[in-house]
């Protein structure tokens, strides 16, 4: 089972190393370009913050609703100290610095948000972290000796790499490709150390991992570092593509927006993060063709309803339903 | 010889309800301690209360001279103290290799570790060790979720002796049991070393009685009557208790 699931990872890796190629054999330049940037590129990038939830979610049981706050403190780091951001905050460090900086910065806050909410579970967990997030939100809002208030930091605009600029959409795409795919083989190796077979004890319960010898308020800060810094990087990523970052990139629509590409994919694995954030980008970008701009909203609350209706673990649960359907191999 | 546990004056108040109240004894090294009652007698407060998920309202609690009264349940384990569930505390998303992994990985000093443990770590050969010792050896890739309820009990054993623990107590190992696997989990029970110190809850005379070598009842929070297994039957209190004095339930 484990042998298959590798292959279809590696496969689904392929291919999305092949979809730029590809999308270039069967598009007009112009589009094949944004495809690969504002669609794939984007969608990887916010798969990245998702699986900071879905991570927590599927080995811990807990349900962060601070990660997008969390990737957001990355990005206005990289913001705050690097060189050629406007406004200048602080400024005079290169991109080689300020981006583990940053990720840095993120894991810090995710170790803080994990030490806050250290007692809670379910529904006050959902609260303290929603709360946390909200308040970052409203302080960076207010702050314009520091962020710049509501117009944020612009022209963040990335290291130069191979003498291309790192907006170039097909550098961009594949650091942000690669980046991913070592968090995930990250993620899944960290699973079956000891640390993630004692999270997943804390998930199923954590009396017995107490009675055990262990430290569940250790271990449970610990995956929030390990979060942090997933969310971190998916934070450095979007602040580039964005050019900059503003509240309302770590508002409560961005955090229920990370919410719901996690729901999308679902929680069984963490790959569903990328699944669910590819549906959500392919909607949110397309959705003006197909219906109204302003419908956007309906149209992704229709889609959320329907998946989760027919398939209340997500994209990922699908494919096992439809084996089970046809008779095949027992889940 | 300094006891393995001494309790001295332990209560616990629940609100009104004094759930324990004043029970003083002491178990020696290698004895296997046996503590009766029925249902509301307290048993399962104490237990907790030595192992930690909360302190005593009043009392001390020492562990071989060491004063743990105050002390949280992890730091209680790594001082030695073992303890099962009464209904099975397990890792149901996890296989039952690596429930006997992580129990095994408890008091280990690396127990905090993002790597994976090298090819000479021995934790994976423990827990099969144990799985053997269980007899879930046929079972070590299924998922904990899938097991049945006797198999459930034996593996909250297995997990309880992982870390090799000085004071091993069980609540209730026999409880929702069949009959047949009854017998299976006396002999897993004798079968356990001699150095260790064995506290064991249990409504089933049959399982208690031939396990222990002193038997305490409990009622109402209070100890009743500590005495030899052999007599515990004849005792006129336990009787009363057990067989149906006014007001009382059959267990």
């Amino acid at each position: 089972m484990r042998d298959r699931f590798a292959l279809f990872a590696l496969a689904g890796l392929a291919l999305m190393v092949a979809a730029p190629f590809l999308l270039q054999a069967v598009l007009p330049a112009n589009q094949a370009q944004f495809w690969t940037a504002n669609v794939l590129g984007r969608a990887v990038v916010f798969g990245i913050i998702a699986m900071s939830l879905t991570f927590l979610a599927t080995y811990g049981g807990f349900i962060s609703l601070a990660q997008m706050m969390i990737a957001g403190v990355a990005g206005y780091t990289v913001a705050v100290f690097v060189e050629g951001a406007v406004p200048r905050i602080v400024g005079g460090l290169g991109y080689g610095l300020a981006i583990p900086l940053g990720v840095l910065a993120a894991t810090v806050m995710g170790l803080v948000v994990g030490a806050i909410s250290v007692r809670t579970r379910d529904i006050y967990l959902l609260m303290i972290t929603l709360a946390l997030s909200m308040g970052v939100f409203r302080f960076v809002e207010t702050n314009i000796a520091w962020f710049n208030g509501y117009e944020g930091i612009r022209n963040v605009v990335g290291p130069e790499l191979f003498g291309l600029g790192f907006r170039d959409p097909w550098l961009f795409y594949y650091v942000a490709l690669g980046t991913a795919a070592l968090l995930l083989a990250g993620v899944l190796y960290l699973v079956r150390s000891p640390f993630g077979l004692v999270l997943q004890g804390i998930r199923d319960n954590p009396r017995r991992v107490a009675a055990l010898g262990y430290d569940v308020a250790l271990h449970r800060i610990a995956a929030f570092g390990v979060a942090g810094f997933i969310a971190g990087c998916g934070g450095v990523l979007a602040t580039i593509y964005n050019i900059g970052i503003s509240p309302g990139s770590i508002g409560l629509g961005a955090t229920v927006n990370v919410l719901i590409m996690s729901v999308i994919g679902g929680l069984g694995h963490p790959v569903g993060a990328f699944l669910g954030s590819l549906i959500f980008t392919v909607f949110d970008t397309f959705a003006a063709n197909l219906y109204d701009r302003d419908r956007f909203n309906t149209l992704i609350g229709a889609v959320f309803l329907i998946i989760v209706l027919v398939s209340p673990d997500g994209v990922i649960g699908i494919g096992a339903r439809l084996r089970r359907l046809l008779g095949g191999s027992k889940p | 010889m300094v006891p393995a546990i001494r309790l001295t004056g332990v209560s616990r108040r629940f609100g009104a309800l004094q759930a324990v109240r004043d029970v003083s004894f002491d178990v020696q090294p290698g004895e296997r301690r046996a503590v009766l009652g029925p249902n509301g007698a307290g048993k399962t407060t104490l237990f907790n209360t030595i192992c930690g998920d909360f302190p005593p309202t009043a009392g001390t609690i020492q562990l071989f001279g060491a004063d743990i009264t105050y002390l949280k349940p992890h730091q209680r384990t790594r001082l030695g103290i073992g303890r099962t569930y009464q209904t099975s505390l397990l890792f149901n998303g996890l296989t039952v290799l690596d429930n006997l992994f992580v129990a095994v990985r408890g008091l280990r000093c690396n127990r905090f570790s993002f790597l994976r443990p090298s090819r000479g770590d021995d934790g994976a050969a423990k827990a099969r060790e144990l799985a053997d010792r269980m007899r879930l050896s046929h079972l070590l890739d299924a998922e904990v979720v899938n097991l049945s309820h006797g198999q459930r009990r034996q593996l909250e054993v297995g997990m309880a002796m992982a870390g090799d623990p000085r004071v091993l107590m069980l609540d209730e190992p026999a409880a929702g049991l069949s009959p047949g696997d009854r017998p299976e989990l006396l002999k897993l029970l004798r079968e356990l070393p001699r150095t260790l110190t064995l506290i064991l809850i249990e409504h089933d005379m049959d399982i208690a009685l031939p396990a222990a070598d002193i038997v305490t009842v409990m009622k109402d929070g209070e100890v009743v009557v500590e005495a030899a297994p052999d007599r515990i039957e004849d005792d006129p209190v336990v009787q009363a208790i057990y067989l149906g004095a006014p007001g009382e339930g059959i267990h």
